[in-house]
């Protein structure tokens, strides 16, 4: 299995809904309490796994906005296991899951490093590193209904923007959606294949219109309106 | 060898629904608790509003719950100090009660109209405006005045039903769906899940909007339009519509009046009004029998054009021939508008040929057979697959009301009603044009000492005489709604309040009751004059102020608690009984007919109460008629109590589902003694869902009428008939000509106004303050958006959405800002006619070139939500309300008048205009700066310098662990 | 990237300890300039292994979790942060055994082979910390086999230049510690002058289209999603103006190899304590400004989606 998600661009209005949950799942969760840095001083901050930037592409007036949330790709080739000097950080065979061991880590950052699509965050207060955990505790939660065993963040996005599945199953909603829509990965140059994918968006097909502006003055135009028989 | 990923303890856990309350949206929820501490909050996925998901906000309320700002015991002004300065004393619940019932008691035995009480977006106006009502007050209204009532009446005064929560699009079947000026709206979730179910169906999404963020991002094509020109497109688009006869003729002929017949007689007082039959029925001509006949009956052929005279000798014309002449003139031709709204000509044209394409050429049918109130039988419906959206884009200029008219000129033409994939409407909509409800005006009813209204304060005029003022033409109540100044104010103007009451306008006020809202900042205009009017005295009585008492009703610390003299601390959402009721602003869906409630799923941990409690019991202390047996006894024994048992009529009460003695009677029925716990075991929500042949058209629907006047939505089973032509419009432009046979208003400002602005067809003009400002010197329009991850003020209490945003900035296009010399980051100096704010600057593409935005609500006061003094939202936030004036710029010998929509009332925001110049070096910060709001005597929460929430962890009884 | 003083100070630090040892291995065991006393190869070796170690606890200081810096022993087979920690702790007993030998003066076979391994070990402690940078895909600026040269040859350089000092206080022949530092002065310089000239020449690499997929339009930030700094941004957002860097640069490489040069170039003509004394100084403050910049100047991928255009 290679579980992971997709990200439809298409639809993706930016809400941070995702985001929420996920910290909110979380907070409570493997690997929570996630920090809060200044919650209610100056400069609020703290740990989440999974962030919403917002870009725009083009330039007026034919700029697009895209709404981009992000979060641990469960990379194939996650250089953040590999470099990862303790042991913490883990790739599970069984499903493609990237992990760490709070217990193992000592917080050296240097799977931070290693990874470039910022999904690790060190937690000031424990000194480990923190990160998505693909919600590794609610989906094979046998104890909670079937369609709840899914991750926070899919769970509540209101615009369906994101899917969870099995990569290696061909015929899987994620595996059909990224073929059918040409899914694609960020920063496919760095070599770490990562198992999210982003749609791109759609292009609406034009809608046919006979542009040749209608003339007619006023007047004419009046005259050509004719009543019709129309019983009600 | 890896750890072990343990699961969820769930012997530990209880899953409870009930309703999310961060928003208007109002969405079901799912919230496991761990041993009574919140550990998650997710969507109910059999919500009719939700299905599932849960935005931000929502999934953010566990620190919501565990707020530092959470208000903790009731408080008083302490004696001797001044009102704004933050000092207060504990009292009792008890002693709060008593001062607050001697003093209504004094005043409801005296002149009602003393009291004031305004509401928020509270979601139980059914009982704030009972309460009102049986007080005796006529001054009573939420915020639907500075909200979006521009929405509300255009389309109550229309269609029958309206945008904002009065209908959705149906997002299952339209092909082409445009959206104007909507950034998040009260249907929240709801348009977020509608907009990928269109997209996926492979829909157009055409976004009208000064500002690509949000949902405008996703659109397939972005109209970025000059701010106040909506009317001005959407006419262009009725022009382009009307040019090339593309329009549905049937739909016209069968359900609007297009085909009524106008009397056309200036200087006389019938000039404009339809001709009616002696029963009062609008004639039309019968193209068959060659006659005039009732417009409203079956088997007539009527004539859509035409110019006839009648038997009178009196000139006539139909509604759809006095459309043609207006529209289809050169003025409203694309290439004629383009420069003005921005938009190029080719654009306007293509797009209403596109929605015409897809009304007409890819219309779809479903074989329901329906039947109409005529009693024909229908075999199908037909969908025109056009639908609409539009908020606060169109609804906060104070040309609005008829921008908005234009847009359902729209969707009339294009037949583009409440049938498949277009907008419809949501049960208790739609409703006789106008809803059959009018204030409450009897002078003698209204000063009656101790006397209920004998119907609620708010309500549709349709002329002059339901007016709400006196016979000098003086208005009745406090925010001068349904005055000259504003008459089809349906839901009161709560923006003016404040500034009426303190400048004794049209007379002093007693008390003020304040719920929910935080006037005192980011829901008023003119924030620091505002804060100054608060704690303005009164020259004329010693040490009163000029609003002598004023109570604030809220959960949290706002800028607005600051100013109370008394503080009732309210529960918050999972502590408390509530209920959203179909009397009120429901969550009805256009399948489905829903309410819902809440329940406390947590014990409050102070010393609070919920409002509605209070309600009930201030009710019964001052024997309310409603609330008191015939021996003087209170009726209710307390807020879930009452409703269950309130009866509005017989059968029909605050919520609909599980009626009848054994609960199993739905929107009609015997009040039922278990229905809270019905509700608890269906998650906390209602849902009648609507057979197929009541789904559609249901302004003609017969099965739907006769369900509809059943459940008490509407008086009586009869056709909802489109106005085009608004007839109630045309008797105050009489008034305003002096032409009415009436009320005639006096002050030359006011019959300007209505003779300008009282025009029965959409017109477009510039917005009001625009008229008055000089474009040259304020070159920009400012406008604001809703953050979809905030909620106006009170989300920055949050210590996790903070963190997405805890400063705004002042956003403007990237090329202007070049050809400016500003940059990102830059402070600015941003000025209006009003008064000056200094922010920071961002630039950005999306953003049409003369226009400027921030976030809404951001900026705080230091102090205030629970918040260090230092918080961004304090230091660097900003406020874009100081900028606005609630009154219109002053004109030479006329009486000052407020910024809104001349016909509506609504609340003028977004017709801002500035200019910005770059701050000095060493200008930094945002500007102005208030004094420091004191930590309240009961505040002992800690701030900790960081924070670990985990539901799992036992935690102090200040939500800290 | 975040210049981390503990950092800079480790790498610094250790690389110079670990090339000393090296070359005081190498000196000795070629008499280099007729072979210096027994107490100062003792004592130089000491202050080696010494300045090895502080490195090594400095580079703990940045641990945010150093109760289980312990397990960074395990991961030697893909890590090359564990290599440097496993080896920098094999390096020790074989250091040992090759100064306790010379204290003892015996064995000398198994001095000799236990300072050769010693040597080897130190060759690829620095080797292994250059690629825990030269690894990395994420950050162009180091992803260079330039970082490994750099950091031996500058490793080599400083802590030969110490052992120049110590050869003038041995009073042995300077001349070979001399030219040796000089040659190796400028094999440092030239490598670093490459490698600076290198990364101002890097091409297109990650750019925010290729990190965001809309390869075909100018695209730009709007919003990070959050007001204030994150983990990602402290860590990875320092970014130096460009005057200062190029300031620095020059500081750097006047002040590690100019200044040098001329120094060393007297102290040819006349072997002078202090003006070597002087010159190592100046090495050592120019390695701290050039390792700073080595951080400061990286730019990590992930600021693509903090709004950088290119990486
Ligand atoms: N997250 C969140 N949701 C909320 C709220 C909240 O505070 N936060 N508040 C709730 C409330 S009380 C309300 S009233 C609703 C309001 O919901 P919206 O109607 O979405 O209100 P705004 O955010 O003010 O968005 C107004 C939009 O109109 C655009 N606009 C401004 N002027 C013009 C114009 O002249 N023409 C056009 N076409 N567009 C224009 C602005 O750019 C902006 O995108 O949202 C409700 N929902
Ligand atoms: N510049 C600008 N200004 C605007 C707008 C704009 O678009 N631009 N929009 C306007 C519009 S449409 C609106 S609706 C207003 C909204 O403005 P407000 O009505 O002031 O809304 P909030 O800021 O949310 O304040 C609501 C108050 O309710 C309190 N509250 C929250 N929960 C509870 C509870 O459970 N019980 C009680 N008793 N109180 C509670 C909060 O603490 C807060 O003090 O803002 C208006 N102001
Ligand atoms: S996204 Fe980053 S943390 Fe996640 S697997 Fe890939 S490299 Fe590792
Ligand atoms: S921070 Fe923790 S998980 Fe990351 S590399 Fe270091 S030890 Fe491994
Ligand atoms: S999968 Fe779970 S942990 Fe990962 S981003 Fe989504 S909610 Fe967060
Ligand atoms: S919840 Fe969905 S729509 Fe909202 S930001 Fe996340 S992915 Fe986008
Ligand atoms: S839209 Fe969000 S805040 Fe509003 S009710 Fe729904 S979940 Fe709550
Ligand atoms: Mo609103």
């Amino acid at each position: 299995m290679r579980l992971g998600l997709v990200i439809d661009l298409d639809v993706c209005v930016g809400c941070h809904a995702c985001a929420v949950s996920c910290k909110q799942w979380n907070a409570s969760g493997t690997t929570g309490a996630l920090p809060d840095y200044q919650p209610y001083g100056a400069e609020p901050s703290g740990v989440w796994f999974n962030r919403i930037r917002h870009f725009e592409v083009g330039s007026y007036p034919n700029s697009k906005t895209v709404n981009f949330p992000m979060s641990c790709m469960h990379c194939e080739d996650a250089d953040c296991v590999t470099v990862c000097p303790t042991g913490a950080s883990y790739k599970r065979a069984e499903d493609g899951i990237v992990l760490i061991d709070q217990d193992k880590c000592m917080g050296c950052n240097y799977c931070s490093w290693a990874c470039p699509y910022g999904a690790r965050e060190l937690d000031r207060s424990t000194g480990t590193m923190k990160k998505c955990t693909l919600c590794v505790d609610r989906i094979y939660d046998q104890n909670i209904p079937v369609e709840d065993r899914q991750p926070a963040c899919v769970l509540t996005c209101p615009a369906h923007a994101r899917m969870f599945g099995d990569f290696d199953d061909p015929d899987s909603e994620v595996s059909k959606v990224v073929r059918e829509r040409e899914g694609y990965m960020l920063l496919p140059e760095l070599g770490y294949n990562p198992t999210n994918h982003y749609l791109p968006p759609r292009k609406h097909k034009p809608i046919p219109v006979e542009m040749s502006a209608d003339k007619t003055g006023l007047a004419g135009k009046l005259k050509q309106f004719v009543n019709r028989m129309v019983k009600r | 060898m890896h750890a072990r990923i343990p699961t969820e303890d769930h012997a530990r856990q209880e899953v409870k629904y009930s309703t999310c309350y961060m928003c208007a949206c109002r969405c079901g929820i799912k919230v496991t608790l761990q041993e009574g501490k919140v550990r998650f909050i997710q969507g109910n996925r059999n919500h009719p509003t939700n299905q599932g998901v849960l935005c931000a906000k929502g999934s953010a309320g566990i620190m919501k719950q565990y707020s530092k700002a959470r208000l903790s015991e009731p408080l008083i002004r302490k004696p001797g100090t001044e009102r704004g300065a933050g000092e207060f004393e504990v009292i009792s619940w008890e002693q709060a009660l008593d001062i607050l019932t001697q003093r209504l008691q004094e005043i409801r035995a005296t002149d009602p109209s003393k009291l004031a009480f305004f509401t928020g977006r509270d979601q139980m106006q059914a009982l704030t405006g009972l309460w009102a009502q049986q007080f005796g007050t006529p001054n009573w209204a939420a915020h639907g005045g500075f909200c979006s009532v521009n929405m509300a009446v255009a389309g109550l005064y229309t269609i029958g039903f309206s945008f904002w929560e009065f209908g959705a699009p149906d997002w299952d079947y339209a092909k082409y769906f445009i959206m104007w000026g909507v950034a998040e709206d009260h249907s929240s979730n709801p348009i977020k899940i509608g907009l990928e179910k269109l997209k996926r169906g492979g829909g157009k999404f055409v976004t009208v909007n000064p500002v690509r963020t949000g949902y405008s991002a996703i659109a397939d094509e972005w109209v970025p339009i000059k701010p106040g020109m909506d009317g001005l497109f959407a006419l262009s688009i009725v022009h382009v519509l009307l040019s090339r006869e593309l329009f549905d003729y049937e739909f016209l002929v069968n359900y609007t009046n297009a085909t009524w017949l106008v009397i056309q007689n200036p200087g006389h007082p019938d000039d404009g009004l339809f001709l009616r039959d002696v029963n009062g029925q609008p004639q039309v001509w019968d193209l068959e029998r060659e006659t005039f006949v009732n417009g409203i009956e079956a088997g007539i052929t009527p004539a859509l054009f035409g110019d006839f005279v009648a038997q009178d000798g009196r000139r006539l014309k139909t509604v759809f021939s006095l459309m043609a002449e207006r529209y289809l003139d050169e003025r409203y031709a694309p290439a004629n508008v383009a420069a003005e709204c921005g938009v190029p000509a080719e654009t306007i044209e293509r797009i209403a040929l596109e929605m015409a394409h897809v009304a007409f050429k890819e219309s779809i049918e479903f074989p329901i057979e329906w039947t109409d109130v005529w009693g024909r039988k229908h075999d199908k419906v037909v969908g025109r697959p056009v639908a609409m959206y539009a908020m606060r884009g169109i609804s906060a200029h104070s040309n609005g009301f008829h921008a908005c008219r234009a847009i359902h000129f729209i969707q009339m033409l294009l037949g583009a009603l409440d049938g498949p994939g277009n907008f419809r409407a949501r049960a208790p909509y739609p409703k006789p044009i106008p809803p059959h409800q009018q204030p409450e005006n009897n002078v003698d009813i209204i000063n009656a000492p101790n006397t209920a209204l004998s119907r609620p304060p708010l309500g549709f005029p349709t002329r002059p005489e339901d007016l709400v003022i006196d016979e000098r033409g003086n208005p009745l109540r406090i925010d001068k709604a349904y005055s000259w100044e504003a008459p089809l104010s349906s839901h009161g103007l709560m923006h003016m309040v404040i500034t009426n009451a303190a400048n004794h306008d049209p007379y002093a006020l007693d008390t003020l009751i304040l719920f929910m809202s935080n006037m005192a900042w980011n829901s008023t205009m003119n924030t620091q004059a505002i804060q100054d009017m608060l704690r303005q005295k009164d020259p004329e009585s010693f040490g009163e102020y000029k609003i002598p008492f004023l109570v604030v009703v809220d959960a949290f610390h706002s800028e607005m608690v600051n100013f109370a003299d008394l503080v009732l601390p309210d529960t918050t959402y999972l502590e408390r009984h509530d209920c959203i009721s179909l009397l009120d602003r429901p969550i009805s869906e256009p399948d489905a007919a829903a309410d819902a409630i809440r329940y406390p799923l947590i014990t409050p941990d102070r010393n609070v109460r919920p409002w509605q409690e209070v309600m009930v019991e201030l009710a019964s202390r001052l024997k309310f008629p409603a609330f008191t047996n015939k021996d003087g006894t209170r009726k209710f024994r307390d807020y879930p109590d009452f409703i269950v048992n309130y009866e509005r009529s017989p059968g029909v009460g605050f919520l609909s589902g599980w009626r009848g003695k054994n609960g199993d009677k739905f929107l009609k029925g015997e009040p039922n003694p278990n229905q809270w716990q019905a509700y608890i075991n269906n998650q906390s929500f209602f849902a009648h869902h609507w057979p197929d042949n009541q789904k559609y058209m249901r302004f003609v629907n017969r099965d739907y009428l006769e369900v509809a006047s059943d459940a008490g939505f509407l008086g009586k089973v009869e056709p909802i008939i489109m106005q085009f032509y608004s007839e109630p419009l045309q008797k105050f432009r009489l008034a305003g000509q002096g032409l009415y046979d009436g009320p005639q208003p006096k002050d030359p400002a006011d019959k300007e106004r209505l003779t300008k602005y009282f025009d029965p067809l959409p017109l477009w003009y510039e917005p009001l303050e625009q008229q008055r400002v000089d474009a040259e010197e304020y070159p920009f329009y400012a406008l604001t958006q809703r953050p979809m991850f905030m909620y106006h003020s009170w989300d920055s209490q949050n210590a996790w959405l903070r963190q997405i945003m805890a400063q705004n900035y002042l956003y403007m296009n990237a090329r202007k800002a070049t050809d400016l010399g500003l940059k990102d980051f830059d402070w600015v100096w941003v000025e209006s006619r009003n008064g000056r704010i200094r922010c920071q600057l961002k630039t950005m593409e999306g953003c049409q070139e003369n226009t400027v935005w921030t976030w809404n609500a951001i900026g705080k006061q230091k102090g205030a939500w629970g918040l260090k003094e230092e918080a961004s939202e304090a230091t660097r936030g900003f406020l874009l309300n100081h900028l606005i004036s609630e009154l219109l710029p002053e004109r030479n010998g006329e009486r000052r008048i407020t910024n809104s929509d001349p016909v509506s009332g609504q609340a003028a925001w977004f017709d801002l205009r500035v200019k910005i110049r770059k701050a000095e070096p060493g200008e930094t910060g945002s500007w102005p700066q208030f004094p420091s709001i004191k930590r309240l005597p009961t505040d002992s929460y800690s701030r900790p310098e960081v924070l670990r929430y985990d539901a799992r962890i036992a935690q102090d009884d200040k939500g800290q662990s | 990237m975040h210049p981390a003083f503990s950092v800079i100070f480790f790498t610094v630090l250790s690389g110079a300890g670990f090339g000393l040892f090296a070359l005081l291995y190498l000196a000795d065991l070629f008499k280099l300039g007729g072979g210096m006393p027994g107490a100062h190869v003792f004592w130089t070796g000491v202050l080696a292994i010494v300045m090895v170690g502080v490195g090594l606890l400095s580079s703990t200081l940045h641990l945010a979790n150093p109760r289980n810096a312990w397990r960074a022993f395990s991961r030697w087979r893909t890590s090359w942060l564990s290599r440097e920690g496993v080896l920098s702790v094999a390096f020790y007993p074989f250091a040992m055994i090759y100064l306790a030998l010379y204290w003892l003066d015996i064995w000398p076979i198994v001095r000799h082979l236990s300072g050769a391994l010693a040597t080897l070990i130190a060759w690829m402690t620095i080797f292994s910390t250059a690629m825990i940078y030269a690894s990395l895909k994420t950050i162009r600026q180091w992803n260079t086999p330039l970082v490994p040269a750099a950091y031996l040859s500058l490793g080599h350089f400083s802590g030969g230049m110490i052992l120049l000092v110590v050869a003038m206080m041995a009073k042995v022949d300077v001349m070979p510690y001399v030219l040796m530092s000089l040659f190796q002065l400028f094999v440092a310089a030239f490598v670093k002058m490459i490698y600076f000239y290198w990364i101002t020449r890097i091409g297109v690499g990650s750019t925010i289209n290729t990190a965001t997929g809309f390869t075909r339009a100018q695209v730009r930030l709007l919003d990070a999603g959050h007001t204030h700094g994150t983990f990602l941004t402290q860590e990875f957002g320092y970014q130096v103006p460009r005057m200062r860097a190029s300031g620095l640069k020059v500081i750097s490489m006047v002040l590690a190899f100019g200044l040098p040069v001329l120094l060393l170039g007297l102290a040819l003509k006349q072997a002078n304590l202090a003006l070597s004394m002087a010159a190592l100084l100046s090495v050592f403050a120019g390695l701290v400004a050039e390792r700073w910049l080595f951080f400061a100047e990286a730019r990590h991928v992930v600021n693509l989606f903090h709004g950088s255009q290119r990486c």
